[in-house]
């Protein structure tokens, strides 16, 4: 066990360890936050080094697959506190560490004007207290902002239980900051992380969404939960962050596959991360915030989770089949939404052509639509596609799920929508 | 075997719009269009309408062409398709009798081509924000390399000028051999020249630095979830060669 309860404990984790391996620790333990985007500020900052795109820029992608955007640390990862799914946890016994204020600026800035990345995420484990942890980060961050005069994206943890002064504070310095909400019941979170508690959480997200503005906290914030650790279904999990976004006008829920790095009777051992799950998640919130679509519409309490053979698209068309098939030419856009395969831009490229002409299948193909799955669910001008006589739940499910795992078999498991 | 007659321009973009707005005016089809650098074939005859550089001429076709419609015909000249021209022309000649609406006639073969010609480039570019990688010179200078498909550097500095404004730096592209120097001020495009850079100018820290970034790429992978075609799909092969977390990889390595 491992606690720091003096001066000297961190005077030899700051000088004695040399930077690579205090990154090695630091970014290791930082790398489970599945949040990763650098869009959505358009603040013009007035430093000497970087600046924010407002559509965010991806510079390296993972060995498994995730952009890379910010230089994804945390300050430490010492920690009073005992989460049970976290490598940190004060349990663990485990190397630690501690960059200062300096460091993490050197780093950032070197990074930075290599275009290595587009800015910082920062994070940290709970050091001393809330307030004492939160202090450092804003020290941090000051730094960067004040001395080292940084524009760039800077992405900040709030530390559940510190003060709305030290929000504040935060806020202003950052271009998002965010909590994790971690699992999405307070069940859940009683079971797994003793030491926290929902309100203290909701209660940040609730004062960052009070005082958005220009300056404080302009790209918004986002949260995070933890997929497969408890036993939550989907439509649990789905209403969580309907009610999230809704709330606390979040930018995005990310959802994050359960991966087992601690031995614990309270967590389930499984061999493999849900990522299937974790991507129909994903699926189902874009559902949400683009395409209109409801929790209730995807999930009830009688279906409660989702099909694994089928993203919920296909799958909720596939169950109200009478509203299909829909006639390019003529449906509305929420119409042209529904179709399974069919997307935003797709639609938007739909309706401003046809003003100008009558769509035939060739044309959509011509339009660069792709009518892999679409072409079960439309008529263009009146005519199908495929055989009339296949317009049947059956042939149409069938053909779908083929086709989904010769695709998934040929490019990988993972569909990434970050 | 048929004659082809290929009308040339001087390898810039406003003169291909003063050749093409000469060939408009005179009503001629043309077979083809070609940079004049270009490795004629033996049946290809070559036409040199040598039309003067008329800067009235070239602007009244940007202030006649919308800014859509001429930023389309930009990006498609800055490609490296090798029909580009032709499809300058028809997309061109399609626009005047649609005007804005030519972005929703995509059941037009030459207009269908434009749009995706033009949102390959400008992707290109979006992704070589992220892709290019700086080296710290030792008198502070940054200098990267590229090697794009497209000839996206002009485009492509207009993103380091807003981003790194108040420092020195260099981009060149391999390829093309083209430079883009900045001074803090303005951007320079040089071509021609060749020197080389190597390490041997980098700054004392940038092998550090470089060591510092390999291990934080190396360390945020999560090995439960390695997904190399994943990763594949949206970095391309192509580029590694300059991404220095990915160039002196040993393919092993993630396999
Ligand atoms: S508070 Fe919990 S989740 Fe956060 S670092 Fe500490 S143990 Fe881990």
């Amino acid at each position: 066990m491992f606690t720091i309860n003096n001066l000297l404990d961190i005077m030899v984790l700051v000088i004695f360890m040399n930077m690579q391996e205090k990154l090695t620790i630091l970014a290791d333990s930082a790398k489970y936050d599945a949040s990763c985007s650098s869009s959505g500020s358009a603040l013009k900052r007035h430093g000497d080094i970087g600046n924010t795109a407002y559509s965010g820029i991806c510079h390296s992608f993972a060995s498994d697959g995730r952009c890379i955007s910010l230089l994804k640390i945390l300050m430490t990862n010492c920690c009073i506190f005992d989460c049970k799914y976290c490598l940190n946890r004060k349990s663990n016994n485990i190397k630690r560490a501690l960059f200062t204020p300096e460091e993490i600026c050197e780093i950032t800035i070197n990074f930075y004007r290599r275009n290595y990345i587009e800015g910082l995420f920062l994070s940290s484990g709970i050091i001393k207290s809330p307030d004492y942890t939160m202090n450092l980060m804003i020290e941090t961050i000051s730094l960067l902002r004040h001395k080292y005069k940084f524009g760039g994206y800077i992405h900040a943890k709030a530390i559940p239980g510190a003060s709305t002064y030290l929000l504040n504070k935060l806020g202003n310095l950052v271009d998002r900051l965010s909590a994790n909400i971690e699992l999405p019941t307070e069940n859940g979170l009683k079971l797994l992380a003793p030491n926290k508690d929902t309100n203290k959480i909701t209660k940040i997200m609730e004062y960052i969404k009070e005082n958005k503005s220009q300056t404080f906290v302009p790209a918004g914030q986002s949260t995070q939960m933890i997929i497969g650790a408890t036993k939550e279904t989907d439509y649990e999990i789905m209403k969580r962050s309907s009610e999230m976004y809704h709330n606390y006008s979040l930018k995005r829920v990310f959802y994050s596959a359960y991966i087992p790095v601690n031995k614990d009777n309270l967590l389930p051992s499984l061999n493999l991360p849900p990522l299937k799950r974790e991507n129909r998640l994903y699926q189902a919130d874009w559902l949400m915030r683009f395409y209109h679509f409801k929790v209730n519409d995807l999930l009830n309490a009688d279906n409660p989770n989702f099909n694994l053979l089928l993203d919920p698209k296909a799958d909720w068309a596939l169950r109200h089949l009478e509203e299909f098939p829909k006639e390019i030419n003529t449906c509305s856009y929420n119409d042209l939404l529904k179709i399974p395969g069919i997307g935003v831009t797709s639609a938007k490229r739909i309706i401003s052509s046809r003003k100008y002409f009558k769509i035939s299948f060739n044309d959509l193909q011509k339009m660069g639509i792709v009518l892999k799955r679409a072409k079960y669910f439309i008529v263009c001008d009146g005519k199908y596609f495929v055989n009339n006589l296949c317009f049947n739940r059956s042939f149409i499910e069938s053909n779908l799920v083929l086709e989904d795992n010769l695709l998934t078999s040929l490019k990988g498991e993972q569909l990434s929508l970050f | 075997m048929n004659e082809k007659y290929i009308y040339i321009y001087n390898n810039s973009f406003l003169s291909l719009l003063n050749l093409i707005q000469t060939l408009f005016k005179n009503k001629i089809v043309p077979q083809n269009i070609k940079p004049q650098d270009y490795s004629p074939s033996l049946f290809d005859k070559i036409v040199n309408l040598d039309i003067k550089e008329d800067e009235q001429v070239i602007e009244d076709i940007i202030n006649y062409l919308s800014s859509n419609i001429l930023n389309t015909l930009y990006y498609v000249y800055l490609s490296s398709n090798e029909h580009k021209e032709l499809i300058i022309y028809y997309f061109w000649g399609h626009s005047l009798k649609y005007k804005n609406k030519i972005f929703y006639m995509r059941n037009l073969k030459s207009v269908n081509a434009a749009l995706k010609i033009s949102k390959y480039v400008s992707r290109e570019n979006h992704r070589l924000k992220g892709f290019l990688r700086f080296k710290e010179l030792s008198n502070r200078i940054l200098y990267a390399e590229i090697a794009p498909e497209n000839n996206i550097i002009f485009l492509l500095s207009k993103h380091f000028r807003k981003r790194l404004n108040n420092e020195y730096w260099m981009i060149k592209d391999v390829k093309r051999n083209i430079y883009c120097l900045y001074d803090k001020k303005d951007c320079f495009f040089v071509d021609g020249q060749n020197f080389e850079i190597g390490p041997k100018q980098w700054s004392m820290d940038e092998n550090n630095i470089q060591s510092l970034w390999k291990t934080f790429y190396k360390t945020i992978g999560i090995s439960q979830r390695k997904n190399k075609r994943c990763q594949m799909n949206f970095m391309p092969k192509k580029y590694w060669k300059y991404i220095i977390e990915m160039s002196e990889d040993d393919e092993e390595s993630y396999n």
